[in-house]
Parts: C-alpha cells; structure tokens; sequence
C-alpha cells in the first residue's frame, strides 16, 4: 500500500486561467510514475469522487517527460469572483495528500 | 541608433547562437540583483520581462490599478532599463503594468519616462496597445467568430463588452515583430503572451520558432524551471534546432526533468501551446543534461494557425466590498457556528433590509479554503470568521458588516457561557471597506483576421 505523499515529489494545484484548475502530480522516478499511472484512485471516476464534481468534467493527462500526471478540473467558481476562497487555485491539492495508490 | 538597429547590424552569424536574458517572470515584485548581474556579464542579445498575468485576480484588470507597488516597480524598471543600456541590446516588456489595459500601459510609460529623465537620457519606445476595440469586437460576436475558454462563463453579448471596465487582448510574436520594426531601445507592451515577449527577437533574426517558443515558454517564468525553483534571471541560449537553459543563480539547476515538468505549469494542456499565430507542440521534444545546472532542450514544433486567434480577458465592477475580521476560540461558539451565523444574518437582514447586498461569511478551520465539497478538516480548536459583503455603494457594505460585527460578537445561542463576546478583534476597526470589486466577464477567444489592427503599435520618445 503506497500513499500519493510518499511516491509523489510534488503536488500542487494552481489556475490554468481563471476558468480551470490544474493539479500537478510528479515523481522522482519511472517506478512510482507507473504505479500512480495504473492506480485506480488516479481515474476521471475516483478524482470526481474526491472532488466531490462530474466524472466528465475531469480530464487526467500522463505527461511522461516530466514523469507527472496533470488532472484538470473545472473551477467551481471564476477566479477572483464573489465567493471565491482560492483565487490562485493554489490550495486545492488538500484531498490529494490523503490517496493510497 | 537604436539598440534594435545594432542588434540587426551585429547580429549572430549563421550557427552561432542567441543569447536572451529572462529578467523577470513578474516584474514590480522585485527583481533578484545578483543574479541578474550574472546574466547581464554573459552578454545577452536581448533582456526580456513579464510583467503581468490573469492569475492576481480580476481587481487590477478592472480599476486600471497595478498590483505592484509605485516604489518596487520603479527599482525593477531601473535595474532593467540600465542593465539593458550596459550591455547595449534591446529591452522587452510585456504585459505592463499587471494587467496591461491602457491604464497600465501609462503608468508604465510613466515610469519609465521619469526613470530616463532621471539618467539624462532619451529613449526610443515601441508601444503597443492591449485594449480591444469594442465596435471591432461586437462585430464579432454578431458574426459569432468568439467564444468562451471554459463553461464558467456565457457566449460572449453586448451587454457584458458594455460593463466590461477594460477588455484586452493577448497579443503574440507578431505584434512585437511590428513593434521591433519601428527600430526601439525598448519595446512596452500592453497584455502580452508571456511567450512573446522572449520569442520576438528570435523570430525577428529568423531562428526556427519551433524551438524558439519552446525556449519562450519555459524562461517566462525565469528560474522556476529549476530545482529548487526561484525567481533569479534566466538565460536561454538558442542554437538553432535546440536551445540551452541555465539558471544566473549558481544553486538554481535545470535538469531534464525540472524543464519538462515546467510545460505543466499553469496550463490545462502540457502537450501544446496555443498563440495567436500558431501552436507549438513539445510531444516530441528531448530534454538532455549538459551537465548538472544546464539543460539542452530540442524537438518542440511549431504549426502557423490558418485562423488567427485572440485570448480575450476583461473585468466587470460587481460592487464595493467590505470585511469583516474576527476570530474566536470559544468551542461552543465554534460548535454552534452555522447556527449563529444564521441568527447573525436574520438579524442583519431585520435591521438593513433589502436586496441590495450580499453578505457571506467563510470560517477558517473549517474548510473554507477549498472550493470543491471535499470532506471537511477535523475540528480545530480557533476559527477564523471572515465576513464579507458586496453593495452599491461603500456605505452599505461598511454598514452590512458593521451590523454584522455587532450580532455576531453578542449573538446567544443554547448553552452559551462567553456572555461577554463570541468573538476576538485583532484590531479595531474589524470591518473594512476594501474598495471597489471585480469579476472576470472576459475570458474568451475570438478569431482575428487584422492583429495589426487589433494591437496598434506606436513610436515615443521618452526621457530627457
């Protein structure tokens, strides 16, 4: 049973313009990379889960030369708008550091 | 003569390389000396900066206000504008002032008038404009050539080109190409592509722009490519098919993996990049170690647009904004929290009625950092309460949250003991008007078949 924390060297979330939210999984090495890659908590349906959103406005995207995988969600509300809590994005990444590969 | 006029007279001969200084990702927060020193004696053959970005929020897009201080953006403008004149080589300023409307742009012009009077010298300035003309862009909402960037916002109407206080538009490579072609010392850009500052150059001495972009994109940032990642200059060394990355800050290291994993960096796509001419694609780029603080990159391509495109933001006022900060350690208060704050907003609602505001609260230690329904934080033994409202007008936000103030420090509640208040001020006032707020309502792209028309360029003469 590996945790996200151990394998990953960096998790971070942060706007991809005000309209989506990106969080940044990257690895050390090929192993945990492949093991995050195949982990069943990393799928559009278990992200959906965590986030608490719709499968379908979850893209997961393998970026093998920087042995990272980006997710993409839609920010729930527009950067910088009334009720915003995160206007960088860059504290989302919280339920992330609780996943078990 | 102009430093672009030497540039193109001592340019770099067939196969030898071009060396551009990245100075700064975000200028105005202050530009780190030492390491722009360093990339200053490795004698570039352009100094490029950023000075804007979408990610500060929509406030500065819509007062015209820059998010910089007046004092450290005059520091920064300093080091690069005499770091340029020393090494005698054009200097490239995107996205000026924050967010890079028209205010911005004067601002900017401004201080970089009073910095050359300062030094008894005049300089040739390549200006160009961000502003969207609004007639152009209606037009083009009729012919439904725009559209929105994700489905957090509506097609674009009339309606909202109206109540947009400003409205800009990311310019590309091209605009600053028409800019160097006016022969600078310095070119002062409105909103710009952070790409295009640092690929302008290249593309004007006919390097490849698929590498050229590449190298663009990844020193926008300076060093945050590096491990560790900082804000030090950062000098790309193109050499043609493949270009070379190297931190000014010796403990800063761009190793193959640190400058790949900066294509995921803010983007929703790590594979390609899309500007207004074309799209560069990194699928197929190789990162190899030159040693341990360098890294050659090469393989990144790069496709013209048929249709030339144009990233459109712009910023609406939704009203003045007044807070309330208080906190409270009470653990009854904080167990009963949404109770009170129920009471506290009822009363609120008796005393000031009408529907002329709104009044939110986020506590602190209870989750209220995420945006998403995640499962909440255990429960903490302070909270933070953040109140806010937005009004009309600054006097009715002040007395929202003033009320608000009142009821929540005496609201009662089922076992209550802390008779003498639910809460602890840091300060007083605890409420605050915090001037006017914005939203973003632009956030679009729109197809473009004139970008000379759309980004305007301009020759002064500034200084002395």
């Amino acid at each position: 049973m590996t945790r996200l924390v151990d394998a990953a060297r960096v998790i971070r979330s942060k706007n991809a313009g005000p309209l989506h939210l990106t969080l940044d999984l990257m690895f050390s090495d090929l192993a945990s990379f492949e093991l995050a890659l195949q982990s069943p908590s990393l799928t559009p349906a278990s992200v959906a889960r965590l986030y608490g959103v719709a499968q379908d406005t979850v893209e997961v995207i393998p970026f093998a030369a920087a042995q990272a995988i980006k997710i993409v969600l839609l920010r729930p509300i527009v950067a910088g708008g009334f009720g915003d809590a995160d206007v960088y994005g860059a504290q989302q990444h919280r339920p992330l550091l609780d996943v078990v590969l | 003569m102009s430093t672009t006029a030497r540039l193109l007279d001592r340019r770099p001969k067939e196969g030898e390389p071009l060396r551009i200084l990245a100075a700064s990702g975000q200028l105005g927060y202050g530009i780190p000396e030492t390491a722009l020193r360093a990339g200053l004696a490795r004698r570039p053959h352009a100094i490029g900066c950023d000075m804007g970005s979408i990610d500060i929020g929509p406030a500065y897009l819509g007062s015209g206000q820059l998010s910089t201080s007046e004092a450290t953006t005059l520091r920064d403008l300093r080091l690069v504008l005499r770091g340029a004149r020393e090494v005698d080589v054009p200097l490239l300023i995107g996205s000026a002032g924050s967010a890079g409307a028209e205010p911005h742009l004067s601002r900017t012009l401004e201080y970089v008038d009073r910095i050359a009077r300062e030094d008894g010298k005049t300089l040739r300035v390549a200006v160009v404009h961000a502003n969207i003309d609004r007639a152009w862009l209606r037009g083009m909402v009729a012919a439904k050539r725009t559209r929105p960037i994700g489905p957090g916002l509506p097609e674009l109407d009339d309606e909202t080109i109206t109540q947009a206080t400003h409205i800009v538009g990311q310019m590309g490579t091209e605009a600053f190409l028409r800019a160097l072609a006016l022969s600078p010392d310095v070119v002062i850009a409105g909103r710009a592509c952070d790409t295009a500052i640092f690929a302008a150059i290249p593309a004007l001495l006919g390097y490849p722009m698929g590498p050229a972009m590449h190298m663009a994109k990844i020193i926008e940032c300076t060093s945050i490519c590096c491990i560790p990642g900082g804000r030090d200059a950062m000098l790309g060394t193109l050499e043609g098919e493949s270009f070379t990355l190297e931190s000014m800050n010796p403990v800063r290291a761009a190793t193959p993996l640190s400058v790949a994993a900066h294509s995921l960096y803010e983007q929703a796509d790590p594979h390609v990049v899309h500007e207004p001419e074309g799209t560069l694609d990194v699928r197929t780029a190789c990162f190899e170690a030159i040693d341990e603080r360098r890294t050659r990159v090469s393989g990144a391509t790069w496709t013209e647009a048929a249709q030339k495109t144009i990233k459109l933001e712009g910023a609406t006022r939704i009203g003045e904004r007044a807070v309330l900060l208080a906190g409270s350690c009470d653990p009854r208060v904080i167990a009963n929290r949404e109770a009170i704050l129920a009471g506290v907003r009822e009363q609120v609602m008796e005393i000031l009625p009408g529907d002329d505001y709104h009044l939110i609260f986020r506590v602190y230690g209870t989750g209220a950092t995420s945006l998403f329904s995640v499962k909440p934080p255990a429960l903490v033994d302070e909270v933070f309460f953040l109140g806010e409202c937005i009004a009309n007008d600054a006097d009715r936000a002040k007395a929202v949250v003033a009320t608000a103030k009142q009821y929540l420090l005496h609201h009662g509640f089922a076992g209550r003991l802390s008779t003498g208040g639910n809460i602890a001020f840091p300060f007083t006032p605890p409420e605050i008007s915090a001037g006017t707020a914005y939203r973003y309502s632009i956030y679009h792209l729109t197809e473009c078949d004139d970008l000379a028309a759309a980004f305007p360029t301009e020759l002064v003469m500034l200084g002395a």
